[in-house]
């Protein structure tokens, strides 16, 4: 009376192979589950008990022992509920164990047999195939999801029932096939850059930090356009490719926030936590440690308006993962990776007022209130961000009207709409992919020193002009590296292989921060 | 007291008296001259002709680029700059004289021992290093307090042959000074300003009021009657076709953003922002807060 049934369990967002043992012997009924459980995976016996019953089948009155091993790992979730209820129906021989051996099984139970979405089912599908499985019996709701992965078969149960009817032979559950193989992106067409007047400058700006992914702050007082633009962001990115779609998806899978309209994430997420947030919601973290804003927005747009009013501690967490790309949380229950690329996209006034140096408004701060204002994030974190853009508000009046007395600047400065700019986006993300498809990076802004080196060689001319840019504009060492990856970024933009004089000249505007605090 | 005389003797704090022959001979024509002097560098600076300039602490671009300017014109022509080593204005005023090998005296408004504001440690520094002057009429380790500064600006006015406000607001303490140089039968110099700038409303009606407005850098050098020297033979800066172009356009505005020059100008804002760049390095424009200036 003993059965084995093969399931997977969750580590951060790879999974491992779980066998549910299950032993039968005569005894007082008792119903244990051994292997480190969690909470969850304990209550599961309730579950599993009246599942079965109510599906008209005998909970038999044994003494029942299931083992989840590896029993030296922690389990959790309620994806086990559905290999302990076929492991227990397969021992008193409901269901033929030789049958059973080449499909895994996940699912959570309701009380009425009914098979219902878990969390996490892609990283828990994708982890199986690695340990050769190619039959899955998983949640109906969840079919969608893990059709992502091609080379599995997923067989979509929705209720106890028919899984025992498709062993027996009476009914049979069929392999599940992809609704729609290419799904239609869906771009937001209410969010286009057109929308917004002027400031070809800062809509100049966001189109390079887009097409290599720069880390950018915008800096401008209330009513200048920064979160308008800012939201107009995702409109601009690049498309991502399937193993970023996939990557992407296990995150939002582990998160739960993936639902049957939504099983696939196809464009880059664009996440924007108010000011509020706590550590470890930006971060990751639990008791069994969960994704993280960072994580949420990886491959994507972190985007935190109101820089200075994030709690400082908070902000400073960000350092590690704009760092390494990925974070590790450990938590009692275990130590947990997320991976975290994402671009970090902030906004913020320049005083607590917000109004220093507007035309129009008075700005009513003092000088140690401006400075502990901009104080409020550290050089550290100033350090990593590459593109300073200051929005200044736009007198649309004045600049419509030079627009009428102008025909030749019309063609030149048609009004740049979001698919345009995507376009030149996705050709300069092109040429970065195709240089740096022998490294490991894949976009300007993850060039490490010794890369720069080998891919933004200067000629004499652009030499001249950072050693003039340095004495000139006191820039500071750290500005170096940034400065020559935003002009390789600018020059990729152009589809031109040396980065030129013109191209660093550019780049040097994009980081005007250091001056206004010398300016004060 | 005898930490105070050990502290006096260990920063080279000295102190001359209204009755010493070091006491700057402008202070006794006021009305209430301090008594005592506490100061550090070169007294016989006070001695020397002397324009102070002053304004808002919270200063625009313009405004600090003016005050730069002022400063570096009268250095050129030997003339000391007076000012209270205050943020904005002040702090500008000094680091023009500073850094055109001027002398200039700072007035402080507390014990001279005590470098306030503390972000200016290093300007201070080097106005004593490069031969300038640091007084106050306060003992060593007076705290700066609000009411002493309103005080200080007597001295600074007092010292003066006359005072420049670069910029004040209508509420300005730089009113005060102005205030205290009229009382003192100084001259007053006020620095127009665009009309809805709330910057320049003080400085506006002090010109409506009577002061002398000064609309270019050799005003002042005319103003005190001093004979203009041929403008030192300028470095003669090589610009491109475009550069000009869009240089003339920043001239022609006085103050811009990258927008109005694209439009103007029919270029792109990548070719733009290059060019700005590369005229700020040449030293013709000079950028803040997204807005593009001209330099001088």
């Amino acid at each position: 009376m003993y059965s084995q049934i093969r399931s997977g369990a969750l580590y951060g967002i790879n999974s491992e192979q779980v066998i549910v043992e299950t032993d039968l012997s005569p005894g007082l009924p008792a119903f244990n589950v051994v292997g480190l459980p969690d909470t969850t995976v304990k209550e599961s016996k309730e579950r599993i008990r009246a599942a079965i019953i109510n599906s008209g089948y005998k909970f038999p009155a044994k003494r029942i022992t299931i083992n989840l091993a590896p029993a030296g790992t922690k389990k959790e979730g309620t994806h086990f509920d559905l290999p302990i209820a076929i492991g227990i129906m397969s021992s008193i021989g409901l269901i033929k164990e030789e049958l059973t051996k080449k499909f895994a099984f996940l699912g959570e139970l309701s009380l009425d047999g009914s098979v219902n979405r878990i969390n996490g089912v892609l990283p828990l599908v994708i982890g199986l195939r690695n340990q050769g499985i190619v039959k899955i019996i998983l949640p109906q709701a969840n079919a969608e999801e893990a059709s992502a992965i091609d080379d599995i078969l997923i067989y979509p149960a929705s209720h106890l029932g028919d899984i025992v009817a498709h062993f027996d032979g009476d009914f049979a559950i069929l392999a599940y096939k992809k609704k729609n193989k290419g799904q239609i992106v869906k771009i937001r067409d209410d969010m286009d850059f057109s929308d917004v007047a002027g400031q070809e400058c800062v809509k100049r700006a966001l189109q390079i930090a887009a097409a290599a992914s720069h880390n950018v702050l915008l800096i401008g007082p209330p009513g200048a356009g920064k979160t308008m633009m800012a939201k107009r962001m995702p409109g601009i990115l690049p498309a991502m490719t399937y193993e970023e779609k996939l990557e992407v998806t296990k995150i939002y899978s582990i998160a739960g926030e993936l639902s049957d309209n939504h099983p696939m994430i196809m464009t880059r997420p664009f996440r924007s936590p108010h000011h509020t947030i706590t550590g470890s919601a930006l971060i990751g973290g639990g008791r069994s440690p969960k994704p993280g804003e960072v994580s949420l927005a990886h491959f994507g747009v972190l985007f935190l308006d109101e820089l200075p009013e994030f709690n400082r501690y908070v902000l400073e967490m960000l350092r590690q993962p704009l760092e390494d790309e990925r974070v590790t949380i450990s938590r009692s229950l275990g130590t947990a990776a997320f991976p975290a690329k994402f671009m970090l996209l902030a906004s913020m006034n320049p005083c607590p007022c917000g109004y220093y140096g507007d035309p129009t408004h008075e700005c009513t701060c003092t000088h140690v209130q401006i400075r502990n204002y901009l104080s409020k994030i550290s050089g550290p974190l100033m350090d990593r961000i590459d593109m300073h853009i200051e929005i200044m508000p736009v007198q649309y009046k004045e600049l419509a009207d030079m627009e009428g007395l102008n025909e030749e600047l019309q063609k030149l400065l048609p009004v740049r709409n979001s698919k345009i700019m995507r376009q030149e986006v996705e050709a300069a993300r092109q040429v970065q992919i195709e240089r740096y498809k022998d490294e490991e990076i894949s976009y300007n802004s993850q060039l490490t020193p010794g890369l720069i080196k080998k891919y933004c060689a200067l000629n004499t001319e652009a030499k001249k002009l950072m050693e003039a840019a340095f004495n000139r504009l006191s820039l500071s060492a750290r500005a170096h590296h940034k400065i020559i990856k935003m002009g390789r970024t600018i020059a990729d933009m152009e589809g031109m292989e040396q980065i030129g004089a013109k191209h660093l000249a550019e780049a040097i505007r994009y980081r005007s921060l250091d001056k206004i605090y010398r300016g004060l | 007291m005898g930490l105070q005389y050990e502290q006096i003797k260990l920063k080279q704090i000295k102190k001359v008296h209204i009755y010493d022959n070091d006491y700057p001979e402008m202070l006794t024509y006021i009305s209430n001259p301090p008594k005592v002097l506490y100061y550090t560098g070169d007294i016989t600076l006070s001695s020397m002709p002397c324009i102070a300039i002053v304004g808002a602490r919270k200063a625009t671009s313009y405004g600090k680029w003016a005050a730069y300017g002022f400063a570096k014109k009268l250095s050129e022509y030997g003339i000391i700059v007076v000012s209270g080593m205050a943020y904005g204005i002040d702090t500008h005023a000094h680091k023009g004289s500073v850094e055109s090998t001027g002398k200039t005296i700072a007035v402080l408004g507390c014990g001279i021992d005590i470098c306030y504001p503390a972000s200016n440690k290093d300007l201070r520094e080097k106005i004593i290093k490069d031969g300038g002057l640091v007084l106050s009429e306060y003992e060593p380790g007076e705290p700066p307090l609000p009411f002493r500064f309103p005080m200080r600006n007597r001295i600074i006015s007092g010292l003066s042959l006359g005072t420049i406000i670069v910029e004040a607001g209508i509420n300005s303490g730089s009113l005060i000074t102005a205030e205290c140089a009229a009382e003192q039968g100084r001259n007053i110099y006020a620095l127009p300003g665009n009309i809805n700038s709330m910057y320049s409303l003080g400085t506006n009606k002090l010109i409506k009021d009577g002061a002398t407005p000064l609309i270019t850098f050799d005003d002042i050098i005319d103003e005190l009657g001093i004979r203009r020297q041929p403008a030192l033979s300028r470095q003669e800066i090589e610009i491109g076709k475009d550069e000009k172009s869009i240089y003339e356009y920043i001239l022609r505005s006085g103050e811009t953003t990258t927008d109005f020059i694209c439009r103007s100008t029919c270029k792109l804002p990548s070719e733009v922002n290059a060019i700005v760049t590369i005229l700020e390095m040449k030293g013709l424009v000079h950028t803040s807060m997204g807005k593009i200036f001209v330099a001088n």
